[in-house]
């Protein structure tokens, strides 16, 4: 892959230790900061800080996705008080802070699934807070330079210098510089308030190379089985050995199901919003007793199709940025690569039988 | 990885062997796996996909999990790679009569522990070469004598802290859970077709990854079982937030061990403190 030359005006760059006087001086101007951080030994979340100290750049990726600072894993959305006379006050919890918010150090895959979550929450209906907090938020994110073995994200479309999404994206060199790209009005201002921390880069500066990550599949041949064989074996033998739990969705950056449950106490509540799972079989449990979903083939299933069918059918994009989140957590080893190639694999061999 | 040469080729030949004389219609074991940081499970139907099967130090998976799924019962007769602990599993199945003995037939390899480094369990691992398997792969290993407070050294360390801090303690590692229930389902005692935390009316656990919710449901995973969990470690393995329910559930081995003299999963005839009635019983659990 040739570098990529761009505007000299987009480009700027910093010396070693731009991060730290960047979270200073932000910190200072009053910006809400999630930074990457060592929660605990080998696992690097983005959390928020209070100082520059901890910050850590030595991560393949953050352990939980991004989705969830715009998409919390549990969120009020509303609460309720039986009054003494009979009268039930709802009372909607306040819309997210609009203070502003500078994440810093999610990767390209984490970002560039926010299209696919923007997509999804204003489909039909704008979800007021999912976009307070998309709104209120500037990501400077960190391209990759050493992709985990389980990373696919030029397989979907992405890269490990995607800049989908980022206002900002920071390439850093092995010496600690930094050259940042900047790609929307957020992604200036954030450049700015940095003051003479950064500067703009010369003229002739290239954007590095990305490291290589080749392609394990084509998802348009994946979509050719997949647009044929609802009913099919392979769902049954694929599903084996998945146990059902919901560890690949929640890790994903692009799953999005959520269930809205009442936590009650004899007269007083909240109602929440919380991550939910295809892959557990409550997710389609009717109150009838009946299950459209009834065995986990049929739910792997709709895990694949949803991702490299239904969903590209109506959003025109893959819900799937090939971060290797589920690769990695899954405890049995099912592996959606794998399953992926499997089925290229077949729509291969199916169409060389129709050409036979 | 190391490769067991010895317990691969038998249980290769074995699992063939079941499959061409009918005595099984699959074998789950372990099969190779280029991707995965572990060797992971297949389920082999034909004897000639027999040589998929693998034993390395990377058999980390208790397969015993499968043997509650209908879906996997209704492929037929069942014959399972077993380590020494994931048998304790079957044992305890057995005893809960989850399935007979006839069912299934079981292909025992010694295991001197997986994980490179040593996974905890394995390194305090007393049933190295599992008893009473119909086949067995590999040769026997050496089996260390092992102390109790060697099998309880990660809850003895959690005790030793104040209240207060036992409870910062967990307070930091259960505010983690994200509720996916890897846990639960990757234990092979964790069969019930309804789940309490799915139960809704009423709703006796809270769903929601809040700490109340997630105290909630970690404190009803461990009461289902205590007396029953066998310390396979499957659960710590599974959760992708890397909680250590492991020294929850020694806390559970030791306090049942100290309590009844009872050691889960050593035996399937054995009779479970918490499904017998004993007139001696000092009943210490009741205030």
């Amino acid at each position: 892959m040739r570098p990529t030359k761009v505007d000299e005006q987009k480009l700027y760059q910093a010396t070693p230790g731009w991060l730290t006087s960047a979270v200073d001086i932000l910190l200072g101007a009053g910006v809400e900061i999630i930074a990457p951080v060592e929660t605990e030994p080998g696992a690097v979340e983005l959390a928020a800080v209070k100082s520059s100290e901890g910050l850590t750049l030595d991560y393949a990726n953050v352990r939980l996705p991004l989705k969830r600072l715009f998409f919390p894993m549990t969120e009020v959305v509303l609460e309720f008080d039986h009054q003494p006379e009979g009268d039930v006050e709802v009372k909607s919890e306040p819309l997210v802070s609009d203070t502003e918010l500078v994440v810093m150090g999610a990767r390209p895959c984490g970002v560039a699934a926010l299209e696919s979550l923007d997509q999804v929450f204003h489909w039909d209906y704008d979800d007021l807070r999912y976009s307070a907090r998309r709104d209120r938020t500037t990501l400077v994110s960190f391209a990759c330079a050493k992709p985990d073995p389980s990373c696919f994200c030029t397989s979907v479309g992405g890269s490990p210098h995607n800049t989908a999404q980022s206002d900002v994206l920071v390439y850093r060199a092995e010496d600690g510089q930094a050259l940042m790209q900047v790609s929307s009005d957020k992604g200036t201002r954030f450049i700015d308030q940095l003051g003479d921390l950064v500067t703009a880069a010369p003229a002739d500066t290239q954007l590095p190379t990305p490291p290589e990550l080749k392609a394990k599949f084509d998802p348009e041949q994946v979509k050719t089985w997949l647009d044929e064989n609802f009913e099919s074996d392979f769902w049954t033998d694929v599903s084996l050995k998945c146990l059902g739990c919901g560890a690949c969705s929640y890790l994903c950056p692009t799953c999005h199901c959520f269930d809205i449950v009442d936590e009650a106490s004899w007269r007083a509540g909240q109602r929440r919003r919380n991550w939910d799972c295809c892959s557990h079989p409550m997710f389609t449990q009717h109150a009838s007793g009946h299950n459209p979903r009834p065995d986990q083939a049929s739910r792997c299933r709709q895990r694949v199709m949803h991702k490299f069918k239904y969903f590209p059918e109506r959003f025109e994009k893959i819900a799937c940025v090939g971060c290797g989140r589920c690769v990695r957590a899954c405890c049995v080893g099912q592996n959606l690569v794998s399953i992926l190639t499997d089925i290229e694999s077949k729509a291969k061999e199916g169409s060389n039988a129709d050409v036979a | 990885m190391t490769v067991n040469a010895t317990a691969t080729e038998q249980l290769q030949r074995a699992a063939a062997d079941l499959l061409s004389e009918g005595k099984v219609d699959l074998v789950i074991g372990y099969g190779r796996d280029q991707a995965s940081q572990f060797s992971s499970p297949v389920f082999v139907r034909k004897p000639e996909d027999a040589e998929a099967l693998v034993f390395d130090d990377r058999c980390f998976g208790n397969l015993a999990v499968y043997l509650s799924k209908d879906t996997v019962r209704r492929m037929g007769k069942i014959g399972m790679v077993v380590k020494g602990c994931d048998l304790r599993a079957v044992n305890v199945l057995l005893r809960e009569h989850v399935m007979k003995r006839e069912d299934i037939v079981l292909i025992g390899v010694p295991c001197s522990g997986q994980g490179e480094p040593l996974l905890h369990k394995c390194s305090v691992c007393e049933q190295r070469n599992p008893e009473g398997c119909d086949i067995v792969a590999g040769d026997p290993v050496e089996q260390p004598e092992i102390k109790a407070e060697q099998r309880y050294a990660d809850a003895a360390t959690i005790d030793a802290k104040s209240i207060e801090e036992r409870w910062a303690f967990w307070h930091g590692q259960l505010s983690k859970c994200i509720r996916c229930y890897a846990c639960r389902n990757v234990c092979p005692l964790c069969y019930c077709k309804r789940c309490i935390t799915e139960k809704t009316v009423p709703q006796w656990i809270e769903t929601s990854a809040h700490l109340r919710g997630n105290v909630a449901w970690n404190v009803a995973r461990a009461f289902h079982l205590t007396g029953r969990c066998v310390n396979c470690g499957e659960c710590e393995r599974a959760c992708p937030m890397d909680i250590p329910l492991g020294a929850i559930n020694q806390k559970m081995a030791q306090l049942m061990h100290e309590s009844y003299d009872f050691q889960s999963g050593l035996s399937s005839e054995e009779k479970a403190p918490f499904t017998t009635f004993n007139v001696d019983d000092p009943e210490t659990g009741i205030l």
